[in-house]
């Protein structure tokens, strides 16, 4: 198989300003390498992303949406991520009640100072999107 | 409205250029709509680059600005400065970062140069959505209103004072020093403890811009950082006093574990029972002696109560017991002393050295469990497991506890009409446990001393002056405060006065308009995390700059 061959997808990623997206930074200062799939969009706090931005951006045709934020009890606005975690158990119960493959969302804690977990997370997460193939139901569901 | 934008992409020497082919980036891009002019430059942050854009906005009347280049945690606040000094807004503009989360993290040429021309385009179409926003400026009080005259308000006090602040100290008893004065010794250098506090609450005294209150407490705050109004009332004279202040110090510090919830101790059904401070106070009056007015021959010291019930070392009963067992030394030379612990605390680079100090003849340590204390005669009997799990009795004159140490009653009361939040064990929650140990949810409010949590003089004074470095260098005469930008805002007609909001913000940013039932933000307090907005029913909640569309917009593009 040729290189070009192998199916990169869109993963939409959700940085929390403080923890997370200095961590993604640190792993690119480390020059810590992962797939091109991860497409970066920076909130302040990950307690932002509205559930629906999320199901927003699946349906849009990415394949997969990770959320990212700091650690428990680490929040910068102090519990905020608390609230993530509560609305992403929540939307994965959606997806799975839609019939929409709830394994193409994944939620992990990265602190500033984790750009090696960072980019293990991309590549896994990456990874595991390519074994579930380009998400079928893009373009199909209307919002 | 007619969008001009200027794309500018930064070759970061050869950080970006090597690893992306920015010309096809360029090309990407050069036929968007709104697009004016894409370029190229070796290193937009240098002095040459910033001043190269600042004409390049000027020469293209520029309405919107799109750098990609680095992280924004590095230079997104340069380029809203090149936007300021080039009279556009600098909320108008929006950096992608492709160096980074793009160039040093993509090997493969192509694919980075492909992620960096999805990354831009998203940055073009975000910035379509920007809105002006302006910056807000509020006059602030420098006074400090500080609760509790204990160590740590005394010191906070006087180090305040010297800088000429105006200090509102506020002290529930009649006598300032709180529970310091009824130490006689410091440990470990075993100073006296009255030379060191007395000259302080003398030196408060004569200072004039410190107004003390005693026997009062505050009965209300309200408003925010910088401008809080306070309502003090004297608990004697039944009057209140009102004042402004921009910063509170709480400084309520503690007290002791309620030892009668520790039936096993005996505690208040025999005599010669006595609590850590009712010892200190018995050796400070200078008579050391049972019921009966006897010397003691025995002592036992109990360390730890309470521990098990309130989940936390208390971190100081180590020490002043292990300081106990010197008063008793130093008192009746020949006094046998018991010290039963469960885990010994002595951390600091002196603790240790006065832990072996204090060993010798007469002194033993023991490690116990399941202590219990019946009446022997006249004496008491202490029943306790050692380590290997055998009971054990031990026949002593009298028993001191060393109970746990909680939050001051004064606390919870505080927590309930300010809002701000306890933690752990009940005492107040600092705003992040390791990063801002002194600051709390509350901008503007702070904590010092045992307020926070169980700590000796040494630490409680460090905290006073961490309280006093914080405050000077946030709350400074003469300047205004710049309150957060990127806040929430309730729309009027879309809320359903559901309060869903109210219970989420941490900061106590919503409040509820009963006249029209509807919830509003104080764009004061809020600091823009837009949790409220995730959690709004009714969407009728936006944050500034990350409003759904500006997102939603920015992920869209990114996915074509």
């Amino acid at each position: 198989m040729k290189k070009d061959d192998i199916f990169l997808p869109k993963i939409l990623t959700f940085l929390c300003n403080w923890c997370s997206y200095a961590g993604a930074d640190l792993a690119g200062t480390s020059r810590l390498q992962y797939p091109a799939s991860i497409l970066p969009v920076r909130v302040m706090c990950s307690s932002r992303v509205d559930p629906l931005l999320i199901l927003r951006a699946f349906l849009n045709g990415f394949d997969g949406v990770l959320v990212t934020g700091c650690h428990l009890g680490d929040c910068h606005y102090q519990e905020g991520n608390y609230y993530t975690r509560r609305r992403f158990v929540m939307l994965k119960k959606v997806f799975d009640s839609l019939g929409l493959e709830s394994d193409r969302l994944r939620l992990s804690w990265v602190s500033a100072a984790e750009g090696q977990k960072y980019a293990k997370v991309a590549t896994e997460f990456t990874q595991k999107i390519r074994e579930l193939g380009e998400n079928s139901s893009k373009n199909k569901i209307f919002l | 409205m007619n969008r001009k934008i200027g794309v500018y992409i930064c070759e970061c020497g050869p950080n970006i250029a090597e690893k992306i082919d920015i010309d096809k980036v360029i090309e990407a891009v050069t036929s968007l709509n709104d697009i004016v002019t894409v370029e190229r430059y070796k290193l937009l942050c240098s002095e040459a680059g910033k001043n190269y854009l600042t004409e390049q906005i000027k020469k293209h009347s520029l309405t919107h600005l799109v750098v990609a280049a680095c992280s924004p945690r590095d230079h997104q606040l340069t380029f809203m400065e090149v936007c300021e000094n080039a009279k556009i807004n600098p909320y108008l503009f929006q950096l992608a970062n492709i160096r980074e989360q793009c160039a040093w993290v993509t090997d493969n040429k192509e694919e980075a140069t492909k992620k960096a021309i999805r990354l831009t385009k998203a940055a073009i179409a975000r910035v379509r959505c920007h809105s002006p926003l302006e910056k807000k400026e509020i006059e602030s009080n420098p006074d400090i209103l500080i609760i509790g005259g204990g160590i740590a308000g005394i010191e906070a006090s006087l180090q305040l004072a010297h800088s000429n602040r105006k200090i509102y100290l506020v002290e529930k008893n009649s006598f300032l020093g709180g529970l310091i004065k009824n130490f006689e010794k410091k440990y470990p250098e075993m100073q006296p403890c009255s030379a060191s506090i007395l000259q302080k609450i003398e030196t408060i005294k004569k200072i004039s811009n410190i107004k003390i209150f005693t026997d009062s407490e505050v009965q209300e705050i309200l408003g925010f950082f910088g401008n809080f109004e306070v309502k003090v009332k004297n608990k004697k004279e039944k009057d209140i006093e009102s004042f402004n202040v921009g910063a509170v110090v709480f400084a309520t510090g503690s007290s002791l574990f309620d030892i009668n919830k520790n039936p096993q101790y005996g505690y208040g059904k025999f005599d010669n029972v006595l609590t850590s401070l009712e010892f200190e106070q018995m050796n400070l009056s200078k008579k050391i002696v049972l019921k009966n007015n006897k010397t003691p021959k025995s002592v036992a010291i109990i360390y730890c109560v309470g521990r098990t019930d309130k989940g936390y070392c208390s971190e100081i009963c180590c020490m002043y017991s292990i300081k106990f067992v010197r008063y008793l030394k130093d008192n009746i030379p020949d006094i046998k002393i018991v010290n039963f612990y469960s885990d010994l605390c002595i951390p600091g680079k002196s603790h240790q050295k006065f832990y072996e100090q204090t060993q010798g003849e007469n002194i033993d340590f023991i490690r116990a469990e399941n202590i219990d204390i019946t009446k022997k005669g006249e004496q008491l009997n202490i029943s306790y497991d050692d380590e290997t799990n055998r009971k054990k009795n031990c026949i002593v004159d009298m028993v001191i506890l060393s109970p746990a140490l909680e939050p001051s009653v004064d606390a919870a009361k505080l927590a309930e009409f300010t809002g701000v939040p306890l933690g752990d064990g009940d005492f107040f929650a600092e705003e992040h446990e390791k990063l801002n140990p002194v600051s709390t949810s509350t901008q503007g409010v702070f904590i010092a001393g045992c307020a926070q949590g169980p700590k000796s003089i040494s630490d409680t004074i460090i905290q006073a002056e961490a309280v006093t470095g914080k405050i000077l260098s946030s709350l400074i005469p003469g300047k205004k405060i710049e309150p957060e930008v990127k806040v929430s805002q309730i729309s009027e007609s879309f809320c359903i006065g559901c309060k869903t909001c109210l219970d989420i913000c941490s900061y106590g940013a919503i409040t509820f308009d009963e006249m029209n039932k509807i919830s509003v933000v104080n764009e004061v307090i809020c600091r823009g995390c837009g949790n409220c907005v995730a959690a709004c029913p009714s969407g009728a909640i936006t944050l500034k700059h990350f409003t759904f569309n500006q997102i939603y917009e920015e992920l869209k593009e990114a996915v074509q």
